[in-house]
C-alpha cells in the first residue's frame, strides 16, 4: 500500500484543485460543527447529572419549591449525612464490589471461551448451542420457578446466588462473537499448524486481541452487577450481611418516601410541632443516594477508554 | 476504489459444514470441553424453570403444591386477547418500541461516527464520559427533569416562545400526539452515550491502513465515514439490530407510568403495564406468565424472521 | 501490548482466586448465625439470670430503616425481657416478595398483616394463645374481639395496631380530607364562614382577581392531583359533599353501599370544576403534573386551594413554614353542597384491620412473642414506647403534665436520632394504647394538648382566635358514632376477583374520563358526561358493589357484640 503515495494517479487540475480547496475548508466547516454539536451534547447529557448533584446538596425542605438548576439555593450536606448514618452501608459496599468484580472476571472469561468456539464455523456443535444461548434473551421463566431452583441449589442466602445464576450473557456472547468474526483467520491457522490447540488459541491468541470488545463487555458486565438489586432483594433480604449497596439504598430511599406518606406519622410533625426540623425529603434523598450509588461505577468507564483506541490490533486484523 | 473499500467479510467463504462423524467429534474435543459444560449451565439456569410456564394454564395460588394447582386451559389468554384494550396496547407498545428502535440506533451510529472523527484524545474521551452519565440516572429523576422541561413555564417552551415559534406555551404532556415521541426523546437522552459504547468498541477493529490508503487517495471525510468506518461497524450494527426486533414488544412501563396521565391514557398503557394492574398487582401470577408466554412467541417468530431476512440479504445473521 | 495484558489477566486470576477463598467463608450454607444485626450476644447480667435471650425474627411489609445496634429503647426491652428484633423492611414491590415467601414457605418468626398471607395460612390462629398467656392483651381488645375475626374462617390472625380507643381521642390535628384553603384568603375576607362549594370557589374567584400574582408567581385558584395512586384529590370529593364519610369508592346509604361515581351529585362536582376551569381558576396543568411538581405549586404559596388529604401535601406546607409564609398555611373546610347538609369528614378512628403484627407459622417460640407482646402493652412500657424515656425525652411538671422542649420535640421529629432513641420499628406496627393513660396524659405527644399549645405560632393563634377556635379540627364538625360496619374501603375486594378487576377498569375510565370532563368547554360537558357513564355502565359494577356489601352484612352480623 505504500507505494500509492510515490504513483498519484493522473488527475485533472480542476480535480486537485478541488481536492485542495476541500482539504482546507471542509475540515473547518465539520470540526466547527462538530464541536458545537458535542458541546451541546455535553450540556445536555451532563445537565441531568449535575441538576441530580444540586439537589442532593440542598435542603429538603426548599428543594420541594422547584425551581432549581445549576446550584443550591440552600447548602447542606445533611442529604449526605442521612446516607451514611445508616452503619449497614459500608459492609453492602464491600459486598457490592465483591459481587462485581467477581461476576466481571468470571463473564469475561466464560462468555469468550463460548464466543470462541462458537465462532468456529467448523465446530459441529455451534448452531444448536448458539440457538440455544440466544433463545434466553426472550424468555423469562418467571419469578416463583426461579426462586424454587435457587433453593433446590441452596443459593437462597448466599453470596453465590449474586454470581452464578448470571455468569454468561446471551447478548454479551454474540457481541465478543461478532468481534472476533473481524479477526484475521489465519493467525489462527498459523496457530494450528504450530500445533496450538483450541484452548491455547483462545487464551492466548484470541483472548488477548478482543481487547476493546471485552473491555465494552467488561463495562457492561460490571454495571449491571453494580445496579442490580433484585436478587437482594428476593434471594437474600433476611441476611442483613448479603445486602448490597443498591439494596440498601432502595431501602432507605423507599422508607423516605414510606415516612412522607403514612398518615399516622405525618399526624406527629406538622403545626403542632412547629417548624418542622424535617430536612430529609424524598426528593433530596433520592439525588444523595443517586449520586452515592453511581459515582464508584461512574469510575470505570474512563479506565475503560483507553482500549478503545482505533487500530489496537494492528495487523492482527483481517486482510 | 471503492469496491476495495467496502470489501467486508460478507464475502467470506465458509468451510463447507462437514458430515457429523466421531473423529470429527474427536478432533474437536477442545471446543467441546469449552461449550459443552456452559451448555449444561445454561439450561439448568434459563431452560429448568421453564416448568413454571405450566401456571398460564392454571389458577396459580402460591401457597398450593403443584398438583393441587386447578387447571384452567387457556383461560388468562382469553382474558389477554378479549379485554377491549388489548389492541389499543399493543398498538402502543408497538409504536413505541418501534420508534425507541429507529431513534435509537440511528442516534447512536451518528453520535459513534462524529465522536470517532474528533482527534483530540481527551475532549473525546471528556465527551463520552459524560454522555453516559445519564444511564446512571433512575427514569424516575428523569422522567422528573422531562416534566420539569416541559411544563408551561419549562424550558421547552421558553425557547419555543422566544424564538417565536409558538405563541402560548403548549400543554405537551395533555396531548395523546406528542407522547409517543417525548417517551423515544427521552430514551435517546438517557441512553445514546451508552449505546455508542458497543460501536465505539467495534470500530477500534477497522484495519487503520484502510484510512491511510483512503487519505492518499483523497476521499472526503464523508466517504471515508460512509466506505470504511460504516462498513466495519456494519456486522455489529445488523447483529444488534437482528436482537433489537426480537425485543419488539419490550417498551417498557416505567416512563409510561411516569409520564402518563388521564388524558394520554389512550397512548400510553403498554402491554407491561396491562400486566402489572391486572396481573402482580391482583396476585395472578398466572396473567403474568401467559403475558409473558406470548411475548416469548412473537419474540423467537421476529428474531427468525430477521435473521432470515438477514440472510436473504447476505448480511451477517446471528444464528 | 501481549505482555500487559498477560499480568492483567494473572491479577485478574489471583483476585478472583482470593476473593472467592474469601466469600465462601461468609457464603457456608443456609445455617444463619443469629442475632447478627445485635451486637450484644449474651445475656445481660443484672436479672439474676431468670431472662433467657432469644431472638424473634420480624418480617416487615412496608419500607423502613433497621434501627442503631445500640438503640436505647430495644435495649431496655432486652434487658426486662431477653427479647432481641431482627427486622426485615419491603424494599421493592411486595407481590412479587410475598409471591416467593409464600411458595417458598420461607417465613419468620411474626409478619405485618396481609390479605395475601392470611390467604396463604401464613399466620397462626392467635385467640387460644392469648387466653392463655396473654391477659393483658385479652383486656386491651376485649371490646374488639369479634372485629378482629377473619371473615373466612372467623380465627383471630393480626392484632389490630391502631384503633382500640379507651376514650374519645381529643386530637388538634387533622390529617384527613378536606377542602383546604389559604389562610390568606380567609383573613383577607375577614374571617367568614364557608360552608358550601359555592362559597368556596367564591372567596377563591374574588381573591384571584384580587391579588393575580402572588410573589411573582401567578395565582392559580384550585389544584388537582391525579398522580399514580393519589388519585382521592380528584375522585373523592363527591361523597363528603352529601354529607358521608369516606368510604372510598362508595357511599353506603341505608346500610346499602353503592359507587357514586356515575351519580349526579357527583356529576354536579364536576360539572362545577369544568365551570371553574372555564373562568380560568383550575390549574392548566393539574392533570399533567406530577407529584413533586404539584408540592412544588403549593409550597410555592400560589396556590388557594385544593381538595386532598392533609397529610399528602404535608412537606410543602412546611416548606412554607420555614419560608415563614405562614399566611400561605391551609385550613381545612368540612364544604357540602347546602347548608342543609351536616359535614362529615372528620370520623371517629376504626379498627386498623389487618394491619399489624401476626405470627408465622414458622415461628419457634409463639408463646414467648405473645408473652412478651403481652408485657408490652402495658402502661409502663406504652409510656415509654410511645414518650420515651422520662428526664430524657420528655418531663413531667408540676401537674403530672407530660411536656417538651424545643429541643426534644426536634429530636422527635429528626429520623436520625429515632433510629438511636426509639423502637418505632416495632411500636409502629404492635398493640398500642390510644387516649390516655390512667395519669390522664394523652398516649401520643402530638395530642396533648399543652404540648399542642406550646407550639403554636403567633400567626396561627391569631387566626384561630378570629375564628373563635382552640384548634383548626373545630372547623370541622364533631364525628358521630361509626356504623358499626364503617368504613367500607378497608374491605379486601380479593384479589383476581371480579370485583377487584371492575374496580381497577373503574379508576381507569375515571383517570381518563374526569380530567376531559373538566377541561371540556362548557357546552360540551354534557357530552363527555354522559359518554363516562355509559362506559362505565358497561362494567360489571354489581360485583363490586356486591362483594362490598357482602362484608359489611358480615360485619353488622358478627360485630354486633361491642
Amino acid at each position: 500500500m505504500a507505494n500509492h503515495s510515490t504513483t498519484p494517479r493522473p488527475a485533472t487540475v480542476a480535480a486537485v484543485n478541488r481536492r485542495i480547496r476541500r482539504g482546507r475548508i471542509e475540515p473547518i466547516i465539520f470540526h466547527t460543527f462538530n464541536t458545537i454539536f458535542m458541546v451541546v451534547l455535553v450540556i445536555v447529557t451532563l445537565y441531568p447529572f449535575l441538576n441530580t448533584i444540586v439537589v442532593s446538596l440542598n435542603a429538603g425542605n426548599d428543594t420541594i419549591r422547584g425551581g432549581l438548576y445549576l446550584w443550591p439555593r440552600e447548602f447542606t450536606l445533611q442529604n449526605y449525612k442521612a446516607v451514611f448514618v445508616s452503619g449497614t452501608i459500608y459492609n453492602a459496599f464491600w459486598v457490592s464490589v465483591a459481587r462485581t468484580v467477581l461476576s466481571t472476571l468470571l463473564n469475561l472469561f466464560l462468555t469468550t471461551m463460548l464466543a470462541y468456539t462458537l465462532s468456529r464455523r467448523e465446530y459441529v456443535f455451534r448452531k444448536p448451542i448458539t440457538f440455544i444461548f440466544i433463545l434466553t434473551m426472550y424468555f423469562n421463566a418467571g419469578l416463583i420457578p426461579g426462586y424454587f431452583l435457587m433453593k433446590d441449589l441452596h443459593l437462597i442466602n448466599s453470596f453465590w446466588v449474586y454470581v452464578i445464576p448470571s455468569m454468561i450473557s446471551a447478548f454479551n456472547m454474540i457481541v465478543i462473537r461478532t468481534y472476533i468474526g473481524s479477526i484475521s483467520e489465519s493467525l489462527v491457522e498459523s496457530a494450528r499448524i504450530d500445533g496450538a490447540g483450541d484452548f491455547k488459541i483462545f487464551w492466548q491468541i484470541i483472548f488477548p486481541l478482543c481487547k476493546p470488545v471485552l473491555a465494552t463487555i467488561a463495562l457492561f458486565v460490571a454495571v449491571g452487577a453494580w445496579n442490580s438489586w433484585f436478587d437482594a432483594f428476593i434471594y437474600t433480604s433476611s441476611r442483613q450481611e448479603l445486602s448490597t449497596l443498591q439494596y440498601e439504598l432502595m431501602k432507605l430511599l423507599s422508607s423516605s418516601m414510606n415516612a412522607n406518606n403514612n398518615p399516622s406519622v405525618a399526624a406527629g410533625a406538622g403545626m403542632t410541632q412547629g417548624a418542622a426540623a424535617q430536612m430529609v425529603t424524598p426528593l433530596s434523598i433520592r439525588a444523595s443516594v443517586t449520586v452515592v450509588a453511581s459515582v464508584p461505577i461512574l469510575l470505570v468507564y474512563p479506565f475503560m477508554q483507553k482500549y478503545f483506541v482505533v487500530g489496537l490490533n494492528v495487523g492482527s486484523v483481517k486482510e | 476504489m471503492d469496491e476495495t473499500l467496502t470489501k467486508d467479510r460478507t464475502g467470506r467463504k465458509s468451510k463447507k459444514e462437514k458430515k457429523m462423524t466421531w473423529s470429527l467429534i474427536k478432533s474437536q474435543s477442545q471446543l467441546i470441553y469449552m461449550s459443552v459444560p456452559l451448555l449444561a449451565y445454561i439450561v439448568l439456569f434459563a431452560y429448568v424453570p421453564i416448568w413454571g410456564w405450566t401456571m398460564a394454564f392454571q389458577d396459580y395460588k402460591p401457597a398450593r403444591s403443584f398438583s393441587d394447582q386447578k387447571w384452567v386451559g387457556f383461560k388468562h389468554f382469553e382474558f389477554l386477547f378479549k379485554d377491549d384494550s388489548f389492541l389499543q396496547v399493543l398498538r402502543n407498545t408497538l409504536a413505541m418500541s418501534v420508534i425507541n428502535l429507529i431513534l435509537g440506533f440511528t442516534t447512536a451510529i451518528i453520535l459513534a461516527l462524529l465522536l470517532n472523527e474528533i482527534k483530540k484524545v481527551f475532549w473525546k474521551r471528556t465527551v463520552q464520559t459524560i454522555s453516559y452519565l445519564p444511564h446512571f440516572l433512575s427514569w424516575i429523576i428523569v422522567t422528573g427533569i422531562v416534566a420539569t422541561s416541559l411544563a408551561s413555564d419549562g424550558i421547552v417552551n421558553d425557547v419555543l416562545l422566544k424564538l417565536n415559534l409558538i405563541k402560548e406555551p403548549i400543554q405537551w404532556l395533555s396531548e395523546g400526539k406528542y407522547f409517543w415521541g417525548i417517551v423515544g426523546a427521552s430514551h435517546v437522552w438517557k441512553e445514546v452515550g451508552w449505546n455508542t459504547i458497543i460501536y465505539l468498541a467495534a470500530m477500534s477493529a477497522i484495519d487503520p491502513a484502510l484510512y491511510e490508503a483512503a487519505d492518499i487517495d483523497g476521499a472526503s471525510r464523508y466517504r471515508k465515514m460512509l466506505h470504511i468506518t460504516l462498513p466495519g461497524i456494519k456486522p455489529t450494527i445488523i447483529i444488534l439490530l437482528i436482537m433489537s426486533i426480537g425485543h419488539i414488544l419490550e417498551a417498557g412501563f416505567e416512563v409510561q407510568y411516569l409520564l402518563g396521565n388521564g388524558l394520554v391514557l389512550d397512548w400510553s398503557q403498554t402491554i407491561d403495564i396491562f400486566v402489572l394492574k391486572y396481573g402482580l398487582a391482583q396476585g395472578n401470577y398466572s396473567l403474568a406468565t401467559a403475558a409473558g408466554i406470548f411475548k416469548t412467541v412473537v419474540s423467537v417468530t421476529m428474531l427468525l424472521f430477521a435473521n432470515w431476512m438477514a440472510k436473504r440479504l447476505g448480511e451477517e445473521r446471528l444464528l | 501490548m501481549g505482555g500487559t495484558s498477560k499480568t492483567w489477566l494473572r491479577l485478574g486470576t489471583i483476585l478472583l482466586l482470593s476473593l472467592s477463598v474469601v466469600l465462601s467463608g461468609c457464603s457456608g450454607g443456609n445455617a444463619k448465625p443469629s442475632g447478627n444485626n445485635t451486637p450484644e450476644q449474651t445475656a445481660t447480667g443484672n436479672n439474676d439470670g431468670k431472662v433467657e435471650p432469644f431472638e424473634i425474627s420480624i418480617f416487615i411489609g412496608e419500607a423502613g430503616q433497621q434501627p442503631t445496634p445500640d438503640n436505647k429503647i430495644y435495649k431496655k426491652i432486652k434487658e426486662e425481657t431477653g427479647a432481641t428484633f431482627k427486622f426485615e423492611f419491603l424494599a421493592g414491590d411486595i407481590d412479587q416478595k410475598l409471591g416467593v415467601m409464600i411458595a417458598g414457605g420461607d417465613y419468620p418468626d411474626m409478619m405485618t398483616g396481609n390479605t395475601k398471607l392470611t390467604a396463604a395460612g401464613a399466620y397462626i390462629p392467635l385467640e387460644d394463645l392469648i387466653e392463655e398467656h396473654a391477659p393483658n392483651l385479652k383486656k386491651h381488645y376485649e371490646k374488639y374481639w369479634n372485629m378482629m375475626k377473619d371473615p373466612n374462617d372467623g380465627h383471630i390472625y393480626i392484632l389490630p395496631n391502631y384503633g382500640v380507643l379507651n376514650a374519645d381521642p381529643a386530637s388538634n390535628w387533622y390529617a384527613g380530607p378536606a377542602f383546604w384553603i389559604q389562610k390568606a384568603v380567609l383573613e383577607d375576607a375577614g374571617y367568614p364562614q364557608v360552608k358550601t362549594l359555592d362559597e368556596y370557589f367564591d372567596l377563591i374567584a374574588k381573591y384571584k382577581e384580587k391579588y393575580p400574582t402572588i410573589d411573582g408567581t401567578p395565582t392559580i385558584g384550585f389544584e388537582i392531583l391525579n398522580y399514580d395512586w393519589r388519585n382521592w384529590s380528584l375522585f373523592n370529593a363527591p361523597q363528603h359533599l352529601i354529607g358521608h364519610p369516606n368510604d372510598g369508592g362508595v357511599v353506603v346509604k341505608d346500610g346499602k353501599a353503592e359507587i357514586f361515581a356515575d351519580k349526579d351529585y357527583a356529576k354536579r362536582y364536576y360539572q362545577k370544576l369544568n365551570e371553574m376551569n372555564a373562568a380560568g381558576l383550575v390549574d392548566k396543568e393539574a392533570f399533567t403534573q406530577n407529584y413533586d411538581q404539584y408540592m412544588a405549586k403549593i409550597s410555592s404559596g400560589a396556590v388557594l386551594g385544593m381538595f386532598d388529604q392533609h397529610w399528602n401535601f404535608q412537606t410543602a406546607e412546611e416548606s412554607l413554614i420555614t419560608q415563614e409564609k405562614l399566611e400561605r398555611t391551609y385550613i381545612g373546610l368540612p364544604l357540602v353542597y347546602d347548608t342543609s347538609i351536616r359535614d362529615h369528614y372528620k370520623d371517629r378512628p376504626a379498627l386498623n384491620l389487618n394491619n399489624g403484627f401476626g405470627i408465622s407459622v414458622n415461628a419457634k417460640d409463639p408463646v414467648k412473642i405473645i408473652k412478651l407482646m403481652d408485657r408490652l402493652i402495658e402502661e409502663d412500657w406504652q409510656k415509654i414506647l410511645s414518650w420515651g424515656i422520662p428526664d430524657e425525652d420528655y418531663y413531667v411538671n408540676e401537674e403530672g403534665r407530660f411536656m417538651k422542649t424545643q429541643e426534644q420535640r426536634d429530636n422527635f421529629n429528626d429520623g436520625t436520632w429515632k433510629l438511636a432513641n426509639k423502637a418505632d420499628a416495632w411500636f409502629k406496627f404492635a398493640p398500642k394504647m390510644e387516649g390516655y393513660f390512667s395519669d390522664g396524659n394523652s398516649t401520643d405527644a402530638a395530642a396533648q394538648p399543652e404540648e399542642f399549645k406550646a407550639g403554636l405560632k403567633p400567626y396561627d393563634r391569631q387566626f384561630l382566635e378570629a375564628y373563635g377556635f382552640d384548634s383548626p379540627v373545630d372547623f370541622f364538625s364533631e364525628a358521630p358514632e361509626n356504623d358499626i360496619a364503617y368504613p367500607a374501603w378497608s374491605v379486601d375486594l380479593v384479589d383476581g376477583s371480579e370485583a377487584k378487576i371492575v374496580n381497577t377498569k373503574q379508576n381507569e375510565l375515571s383517570t381518563k374520563y374526569l380530567p376531559k370532563a373538566i377541561l371540556a368547554k362548557p357546552a360540551d360537558f354534557e357530552n363527555v358526561w354522559n359518554e363516562y357513564v355509559s362506559e362505565i355502565r358497561k362494567l360489571n359494577i354489581k360485583a363490586y358493589e356486591d362483594r362490598i356489601n357482602e362484608v359489611l352484612q358480615w360485619r353488622r352480623d358478627t360485630w354486633s357484640v361491642k
